[in-house]
């Protein structure tokens, strides 16, 4: 079947989240209602720079104090969080 | 426009279930012990112990800390849903279309049903109160919300009326607590951060800018916003079910491996019921009443419809594992029935192209009851790509 795939059916889209962090080292504290227990990883993703839409995350694999292990990133040209998993 | 939307509220209803004819306990500060197994929050609470602040969801520590003196109830969910049960069919029996929210709130739609009661809206009202045979307190709004927050406003033997449409629904909503928002299941975490944040009311809420609110709150935000305008979504009545169930009283409190036998023999005794008529099972309540007080139900969907007595009680053995004590009566009830027996095939020993016909059947019939995005398969785009929304995307199956 010919059919072009729409954003809208992206897998693992970015989710805004509300998150406080940490205001010298940008660790993120709380993901919604909950606060981080654990900080399992942390990396930089610098992609697209070749074209008008670059991308710059600094993403957080974290651990929340009920147990769920969240992937949340910080947009650095934006200044919003997001979850992504 | 017509006011339309009946709610019927009881209020604690889990409470008042597990005390039992234990009434005084209502009086003193009481709440609903945690489920055993789940979070550690207590349920709901008796008006002596939401004096001290407590109520459904916070924290037992907390709880404790509030009002040191704080009864715990066990819980008794097969109780409840029992007894809601029976609730519900008596409404039903006056004719409405009932969509239960919870157990103890509940809605139906009053339009089609004034001509079935001499035309008024006070006789429908004399007509459900009759039926449920119990206190309950009744509020009629123009949508859902608005007939919860008057049923929550109105007296034993006075229901509380909002007439007129969404305007109105909103004007009425405007001086009430933001604290009615926790009577839904998705909002119920709302009023704590909307209080601590100045907002006290449903018309503040009102007020705020619908983009701030959905930044602040996101999904739940909005919902909220949209309740506190006097909207909400259409009513969705259930469908009556149908009821089968086999209990076995345990002459001794048992566990473990005389359990499973127990279970075994509900399991034949269910299927041999000539009410089955043939019919697979989709979805079983397994209920039992404790030992040391209390009940426990744990509901089970199978992962496809049933009628073979020993995979049912493999699946239902895992779940008896979860028992926090020795039980003294066991319960399995349907809840929900699939297609008889003998329309289940195994998928596995057909033939390779019989299953791929089969399969395309499955999946035009559900494009056609649920739109062409009814069967979807993940397809790897950029697999190796660092930012995970370019990875895969969603397909059409074939």
């Amino acid at each position: 079947m010919s059919r072009s795939v729409g954003r809208a059916h992206r897998l693992a889209q970015p989710r805004r989240a509300r998150v406080e962090a940490d205001p010298v080292d940008g660790r993120p504290l709380t993901v919604g209602e909950r606060a981080v227990d654990a900080v399992r990883e942390s990396w930089l993703v610098e992609d697209r720079w070749w074209n008008g839409s670059p991308i710059r995350r600094r993403y957080w694999e974290v651990v929340t104090t009920c147990g769920r292990d969240l992937e949340i990133f910080h947009d650095l040209r934006g200044g919003s969080w997001f979850v992504q998993r | 426009m017509f006011v339309s939307i009946v709610c019927v509220l009881l209020p604690r209803f889990e409470l008042a279930v597990a005390a039992g004819d234990r009434e005084e306990l209502l009086r003193e500060p009481a709440a609903l012990a945690p489920e055993p197994g789940r979070e550690a929050r207590v349920g709901e609470a008796s008006p002596a112990a939401e004096a001290f602040g407590i109520h459904a969801g916070i924290p037992l520590g907390e709880a404790l800390a509030r009002c040191p003196s704080l009864r715990l109830i066990p819980p008794d969910p097969a109780g409840v849903a029992d007894r809601w049960e029976r609730l519900l069919v008596r409404l039903e029996s006056i004719g409405a279309a009932v969509e239960p929210e919870r157990p103890g709130l509940v809605c139906f739609d009053a339009r089609g049903l004034l001509r079935l009661h001499g035309g008024s809206l006070e006789r429908l009202l004399d007509a459900a109160r009759r039926a449920l045979r119990q206190s309950a307190r009744f509020g009629v709004g123009p949508s859902r919300f608005c007939a919860f927050a008057a049923a929550s406003r109105a007296r034993a033997r006075r229901p509380e009326i909002v007439a007129g449409g969404e305007a109105e629904a909103a004007a009425y909503l405007a001086t009430r607590s933001v604290a009615l928002l926790r009577g839904r299941y998705e909002t119920a975490a709302l009023p704590e951060s909307l209080e601590r944040l100045g907002i006290g009311t449903l018309g503040e809420l009102a007020a705020l800018p619908r983009p701030a609110v959905a930044d602040r709150f996101g999904a739940a935000g909005l919902l909220a916003h949209e309740l506190a305008h006097g909207r909400d979504g259409k009513l969705a009545p259930r469908q009556p079910p149908e009821r089968l169930a086999e209990e076995l009283e345990l002459p001794e409190a048992l566990s473990g491996v005389q359990l499973d036998r127990a279970l075994e023999l509900l399991v034949d005794r269910l299927l041999a019921r000539r009410e089955r008529r043939g019919r697979t099972l989709r979805t079983v309540v397994l209920s039992a009443a404790l030992v040391e007080g209390g009940t426990w139900r744990d509901h089970v969907p199978f992962r496809e419809a049933l009628a073979d007595a020993q995979r049912m009680r493999l699946a239902l053995a895992q779940r008896l594992r979860l028992l926090p004590a020795p039980a003294e009566r066991l319960r399995l009830a349907v809840e929900r029935f699939g297609p008889p027996a003998s329309d289940q095939r195994s998928l596995l020993d057909e033939a390779g192209a019989v299953r791929r016909s089969r399969l395309r059947e499955a999946v035009r019939q559900a494009r056609a009851a649920a739109g062409p995005d009814a069967a979807l398969r993940v397809l790897a785009v950029e697999a190796e790509s660092r930012v995970p929304e370019r990875r895969v995307v969603l397909t059409p199956f074939e």
